[in-house]
């Protein structure tokens, strides 16, 4: 009796088993894999660009590399993005998944009137994950950035993610930022959020076409460039090259990066930081707030282009390791200049360091902190560069070229 | 034959008598040879032999009995006075003098006479005297000890059991020349009338265990014990589970090492393949060759092992649920170029799997059933029809055939062949489950494992001891092998008595 009703249990529990009809299960040729997405806004409404990945023209297997390009892009428009992302079926044989974006654009122009509803979206849906980096493109639409064709990483979402990556890394004007660090910016205060900027540099209709990449130097290209000044959610300006390396010293950003300083006579020394270190400390001092940067670099010498340099000598290097520090530090007196008379934005958090230091001046503070205490904030730079080595060579054979 | 039932008829002191009751009884049959012959020159007394050709040794029949028989008739020629002797004299002098064989016994009834001929014996019987004697004369060709065919190994014996029970107990005994090591023989199956031997060291096996296995055995009552297997399955403690809890191995070494842990070895004439009991479920992932390659080597073999059998059990299904439902967990490269391959299959990840595994379930299968010569050519096809043909067709993906050969290879790691297949069963079931529920259902898969095999007992002793219940001086010899010197002590789990392997070594203190 026991058993029989044993068996029964079982039997049905097998057979509730295959009604469930395997919930959620989607092969992975049901998916559009998204790499990079898009948005504008025209008129009212928001236009959300999907690059997706054709899988057959990526891979390597026979066949692969044919007529298509390797990635198609999906374009929409409707009142709110969730919309224009659901419509995107129609014209698209699968549904979009987000899983793997690698790379979100924002318009300028959205940008400018502010940009915060769109994050809404991009941190609440559950299939999207949180290691894209979001830049802002510059002088063109974004949507047309995402129409460029690339070499070298067949799919463009590949290639603006890699390169994102590496120049932050070894050239350090440009700087990664996900949406979790650009939402927290947002939100604290004390603090004003930073994004990429992203051009296309050369001619965007042939960028557009596959002869782009038949090319050898491809008529049109993406390129990273400057920093995108915001105050709050809105882009209020650029920084130039200089400025934003200025800017990526302050917020302790770069792991590498490459700067020149001129030579005792003519030509250029160029130098490379292998590593660097910044402390920003802030403080209120007699009711006035101060900020003190402590950056301390190591470098190499990469390059000298004069005659003149004797490297074997002590005095030599101290010599430049002072010029480089001054340089490094002009840049950082620069772009704090221009963020505190130009932008009126305390993109760097100088705002949190003394809300650290002195949380109590700071509920005083806080109020009208970007428009009155941060233009007039004290900022004091020390820059403490220091070389640890001069590559392979002591002396340039230049010296003895004369 | 001998447990002397009161039912079992006795034997008749007329010869003519007891000759007719047997031949009707074993119906004439044409192998079986009686032969009479005089026990004297002048003699009225016959004597005669009855033995089966091809069991018994006609050499030995003709050399050491008929032979001696008639030497003897000879020389007795003169004593006429056999009649006024007792014939217990009579019997004591052929079996003292004349006979010149090692193993005699004496006869009383049918059933032991039966039991002696249809054992190869040969059996003598004497005209006027109501005992016989049944000399070992056993003979037939054997297979011989040749290199066990399922168990290899680089280095160690490659001496394997065969089919003759007396040869294999030889084997054992060569190994452990203990006087502890004790022999128990049992003959079960009705018709066959198999022998059995149970083995264990006396002073080392657990004597509740020892008396287990005797009650198991005892119990048994079927017609035929033609291999191990009919045991195994009649005395294993659980029926409703895919993994063995009896141990067998075709290799005297395994044995004498599972012996030296306390075990209990069942030995079945007519199989080379011998039974050890208790079998822990680790046991079954040892091979023979752990212990005499060095421990490093050993444990690195042995964690190899554990990755086989997690790829398996688990390779196809962890495939489909990556793929069906957490494509995030693919690096996005990956998740293109597997997304590529399967851009032409027809069929879901699920059916893609299934199909490969059966087909490749069906040649594993075909190979070992074909002849030898065959087997070649299938495994030939197999790869060409599984390996590129299926892809280029389009049918399955590349990426699902190195899937299915990975986790087919992993299986073979296995040394225990019944665990190999039982794993490689178990992930079908896997593979459903992932198709339904993703990793959730693997790893409800996994748990409902767990929880099977830790309700497993075998032979009293908890099937994963020991690690559930855990026993931290045990674990010296499970996952990795340690050091023979490290090694000191038995598994607590199946004995408690004699526990040092090594001699203990004098403590700092004694030392000084």
């Amino acid at each position: 009796m026991n058993r029989r009703y044993f068996i029964y249990m079982f039997i049905s529990l097998v057979w509730v088993s295959f009604l469930t009809g395997c919930w959620n299960r989607k092969e992975m040729n049901e998916l559009a894999i998204v790499l990079a997405a898009g948005i504008d806004k025209v008129d009212d409404r928001y236009r959300f660009s999907a690059q997706v990945v054709d899988p057959g023209q990526v891979s390597s297997r026979k066949g692969g590399g044919g007529g298509r390009a390797p990635a198609t892009l999906y374009t929409e428009e409707a009142d709110t993005i969730f919309e224009a992302v659901r419509k995107i079926t129609r014209i698209s044989p699968r549904k979009l998944y987000f899983s793997h974006l690698r790379i979100f654009v924002i318009d300028e122009s959205l940008a400018k009137e502010g940009m915060a509803e769109v994050l809404d979206f991009l941190n609440r849906d559950h299939e999207i994950r949180s290691d894209f980096y979001i830049v802002v493109s510059k002088g063109v639409k974004a949507e047309d950035t995402l129409k460029i064709l690339t070499a070298v990483e067949t799919i463009p979402a590949n290639q603006l993610f890699s390169s994102l990556d590496a120049s932050e890394r070894n050239w350090s004007p440009s700087m990664t930022v996900t949406i979790d660090s650009l939402i927290d910016d947002l939100i604290s205060d004390g603090k004003n959020p930073v994004l990429t900027g992203l051009r296309v540099v050369g001619e965007l209709e042939t960028g557009k076409s596959k002869r782009n990449v038949e090319n050898i130097d491809p008529p049109g290209r993406l390129r990273y460039s400057g920093l995108a000044v915001f105050k709050k959610d809105r882009l209020i300006g650029w920084l130039n090259e200089d400025e934003s390396r200025g800017y990526n010293f302050i917020m302790d950003n770069v792991k590498s990066s490459v700067g020149n300083v001129t030579c005792p006579g003519e030509g250029k020394v160029i130098g490379e930081v292998i590593r660097a270190n910044t402390v920003v400390k802030g403080m209120v001092y007699r009711g006035r707030p101060q900020v003190n940067i402590n950056v301390r670099i190591e470098g190499n010498v990469g390059e000298v282009e004069c005659a003149t340099l004797d490297l074997t000598k002590k005095d030599t290097i101290r010599e430049l390791e002072k010029k480089m520090g001054k340089k490094i530090g002009k840049s950082m007196e620069s772009v704090i200049e221009k963020a505190q008379n130009s932008y009126k934005s305390d993109i760097f958090g100088f705002g949190k360091a003394i809300r650290r230091s002195n949380p109590k001046a700071w509920k005083t503070l806080k109020k009208g902190w970007d428009e009155e205490y941060f233009t007039d904030l004290r900022v004091t730079i020390n820059v403490d560069y220091k070389i640890r080595g001069t590559g392979t060579m002591g002396k340039s054979f230049l010296n003895e070229m004369k | 034959m001998d447990n002397p039932n009161t039912s079992f008829q006795t034997l008749f002191d007329n010869l003519e008598q007891n000759l007719r009751q047997i031949k009707q009884t074993l119906g004439n049959s044409g192998d079986i040879v009686i032969r009479t012959i005089p026990l004297s020159r002048h003699g009225k007394r016959m004597i005669t032999l009855i033995y089966i050709d091809g069991m018994a040794d006609k050499k030995l029949v003709n050399d050491f009995i008929v032979e001696s028989l008639m030497s003897n008739s000879n020389s007795a020629e003169d004593k006429d006075d056999l009649d006024k002797n007792g014939f217990e004299d009579d019997v004591q002098s052929l079996k003292n003098s004349v006979l010149a064989l090692g193993s005699i016994n004496d006869l009383t009834d049918f059933e032991a006479v039966y039991n002696a001929v249809l054992s190869g014996d040969t059996v003598i019987l004497i005209d006027g005297y109501t005992a016989g004697m049944s000399a070992d004369t056993k003979g037939w060709k054997d297979r011989g000890v040749t290199e066990p065919a399922s168990e290899n190994v680089v280095r160690g014996p490659r001496e394997g059991f065969s089919e003759s029970i007396g040869i294999n107990i030889a084997l054992i005994r060569r190994k452990i020349k203990s006087p502890d090591l004790r022999m128990d023989k049992k003959q079960i199956g009705r018709v066959t009338r198999t022998e059995i031997g149970i083995m264990y060291v006396k002073s080392i096996a657990n004597d509740k265990i020892v008396k287990e296995v005797h009650a198991r055995l005892d119990r048994i009552d079927i017609d035929g014990i033609l291999e191990s297997g009919y045991i195994e399955e009649l005395i294993q403690d659980s029926n409703f589970t895919p993994f063995p809890t009896v141990f067998n191995t075709e290799r005297p070494d395994v044995v004498a090492a599972e012996l030296l842990e306390g075990k209990v070895a069942i030995l079945v004439d007519g199989t080379p393949y011998t039974l050890i009991v208790p079998a822990p479920f680790i046991s079954f992932l040892h091979a023979a060759e752990d212990y005499y390659q060095r421990a490093d080597i050993s444990s690195f073999i042995r964690i190899l092992r554990f990755m086989g059998i997690f790829i398996s059990l688990l390779g196809p299904s962890l495939y489909i649920a990556i793929t069906n439902f957490h494509q995030e967990l693919l690096p996005t490269q990956l998740l293109i170029g597997l997304a590529a391959q399967r851009e032409d299959i027809p069929f879901p990840a699920f059916i893609e799997a299934f199909i490969m595994e059966a087909t490749f379930e069906i040649l594993r299968e075909a190979g070992v059933r074909m002849p030898k010569y065959i087997g070649a050519a299938v495994s030939i096809v197999g790869t060409l029809v599984i390996g590129s043909a299926a892809v280029e067709a389009g049918v399955v993906s590349a990426v699902m055939v190195i899937v299915v050969s990975l986790t087919a290879i992993s299986s073979f790691v296995i040394p225990a062949y019944n665990v190999a297949i039982a794993f490689r069963m178990l992930r079908f079931p896997m593979m459903g489950l992932a198709a339904s529920f993703g990793l959730f259902g693997i790893m409800f898969g996994i748990i409902l494992l767990i929880l099977h095999l830790c309700s497993l007992r075998t032979f009293g002793v908890p099937y994963m001891s020991p690690f559930a219940p855990l026993t931290p001086a045990d674990q010296k010899d499970t996952l990795v092998r340690f050091p023979h010197w490290l090694m000191r002590t038995r598994p607590r789990l199946a004995n408690q008595k004699n526990v040092n392997r090594l001699n203990p070594a004098p403590s700092r203190k004694s030392r000084e």
